[in-house]
């Protein structure tokens, strides 16, 4: 299972791309970010510039818009992302599918998205089919929930920045990834690199 | 006046096939080295469903190139207002605002190729309407600076009428160019307008900074060559006026007689006859090599741009 940090709430442009940075810095897997309606692309990217590694998953308001012009703007953030695109959709199931034909870099009704996605396939999921959590300040209950979602099994879990980014990634990106995360090896980090809140 | 550079497309041509990814790293590091080298602006232009991947969505672009600089200030030369949602538009121009404060500009134009209409399911027949409703819709939903792209007195006193600026395309002569600053400010003074002073005017001008006749000869080259995607994209397009197949030589040597080649202090003397605010020099062509563009791109900073820094005054 691989954690997305939800970025979504944090309303400081300048404290979202810090935290992206930090979650790019120590390996956290993607962001969730978003946007006014038409502007979720134009956050990503800003996000996708500042960071070189983290996977930008954009969070999509796909009503009201046609889902050429979306699949289009997600297509260049894909090019400016280089291949660190994702895709949470909200919107009709047509236009959803319209969207996944044309970042699958295949026509639809004739018309083919010019430039591609930088991807072989712009993965695109509606917000159903990736749970999220805050995770509790508590380690031990904190683990537990890690846990239960990555035996579930889930391919993603969608998190909240509660304590630090190096905090999360220390104890919860391995635990998220492998059954035998060992924790002591962590909670030993802890002792010879305590992490300053 | 200030001077900006343009028209950034992100294209991959059949003419100079590259990368896209090295297309947008190219936007970002060119955006870095115009703002290093002090140049006002950089601009970027739209096209859709075009085989050579033009750029289709220019916010996300801007979104980049503002991420990556301070100082510099990023616009859309011209963003296709008919074929997109004016509060999607007015979205995205508010959020790059809050990001970079007082670093975007929104240029928008109509468009002309009916492919773009018909993907947008679109009726080219209404871009008009569908270009005022949009303007309208914006004017209450962004504060961002906007100008409008235009081709003809009727749409220069348009967007007068709004009190709008104006981008005036490239390949005008100064006769022309002229007559449309006018047709733009006598628009506005009629629409008793509330500001001091007039909507500022854009100019886009293709243009290269050079030394030697040689260097002249492969600038002039590299600008009648930018005509060819011109001439592609009006493939198949009707109604516009122009005829892109038949018409393509003359219409390189017209591009070419609107060109401003020389030096720094030559150009200056040839912009100098403008009355406008800023000029966009048009360098983004495809042809010219790497070196060739970032050294014309510092070369515009650092010969051209202090000979207008004249701040308060026009030159």
């Amino acid at each position: 299972m691989r954690l997305l940090l939800d970025l979504r709430n944090t309303e400081n442009p300048s404290e979202r791309q810090q935290l992206a940075r930090e979650a790019d810095e120590y390996g956290i897997w993607g962001v969730v970010v978003t946007g006014p309606q038409g502007a979720e692309c134009v956050e990503a990217s800003a996000i996708a510039t500042a960071t070189s590694h983290v996977v930008v998953v954009v969070d999509i308001d796909g009503r009201d818009v046609h889902p050429t012009t979306l699949a289009e703007e997600i297509s260049v953030l894909d090019q400016i992302a280089q291949r660190r695109t994702m895709v949470i959709f909200r919107g009709p199931l047509s236009s959803r599918k319209t969207i996944s034909t044309l970042l699958n870099g295949l026509p639809f009704e004739g018309f083919i998205l010019s430039p591609p996605p930088a991807q072989a396939s712009i993965p695109v999921h509606s917000p159903e089919q990736i749970p999220q959590v805050d995770l509790p300040e508590n380690p031990a209950e904190a683990a537990a929930v890690i846990d239960r979602h990555r035996d579930a099994p889930e391919a993603f879990l969608i998190v909240s920045p509660n304590n630090s980014i190096k905090e999360l990634a220390r104890h919860s990106v391995g635990r998220a990834a492998s059954t035998d995360f060992p924790q002591m090896v962590a909670d030993m980090a802890d002792q010879i690199d305590p992490i300053n809140h | 006046m200030d001077i900006g550079i343009g028209l950034w497309c992100l294209q991959s041509t059949a003419t100079s096939p590259r990368s896209f990814g090295q297309a947008y790293q190219d936007l970002i590091s060119d955006a870095q080295l115009a703002e290093a080298n002090g140049i006002h602006s950089l601009w970027l232009s739209e096209h859709h469903g075009y085989y050579d991947g033009y750029c289709p969505a220019l916010m996300p672009a801007a979104g980049a190139a503002l991420a990556a600089t301070e100082d510099i200030q990023i616009g859309t030369g011209v963003l296709l207002l008919p074929l997109h949602e004016p509060q999607r538009v007015a979205n995205a121009a508010n959020l790059l605002n809050e990001q970079s404060p007082n670093r975007f500009h929104l240029g928008l134009g109509m468009g002309y190729r009916p492919i773009e209409f018909e993907i947008k399911q679109q009726n080219i027949s209404q871009r008009l309407q569908l270009m005022n409703a949009g303007l309208d819709a914006l004017k209450s939903q962004t504060q961002t600076p906007t100008w409008v792209g235009i081709s003809s007195e009727k749409a220069a006193e348009r967007a007068g009428r709004r009190g709008l600026g104006l981008f005036i395309s490239g390949a005008f002569s100064k006769e022309v160019v002229n007559t449309l600053i006018q047709a733009h400010r006598a628009a506005w003074e009629k629409s008793d307008p509330s500001e001091d002073s007039p909507p500022p005017v854009g100019l886009l001008r293709n243009l290269w900074i050079v030394d030697s006749e040689k260097e002249r000869r492969q600038a002039l080259d590299w600008v009648r060559s930018s005509y060819l995607v011109y001439a592609g994209l009006g493939w198949g397009a009707d109604n516009t006026g122009v005829d892109f197949v038949s018409q393509i030589e003359t219409s390189m040597d017209e591009v070419e007689k609107s060109a401003t080649v020389g030096s720094a202090e030559q150009i200056a003397e040839e912009l100098d006859g403008y009355d406008v605010d800023l000029v966009v020099c048009r360098i983004g062509y495809d042809q010219p090599p790497r070196a060739a563009l970032t050294e014309v791109i510092e070369r515009i900073g650092r010969e051209l741009t202090p000979l207008f820094d004249n701040p308060g005054g026009k030159q």
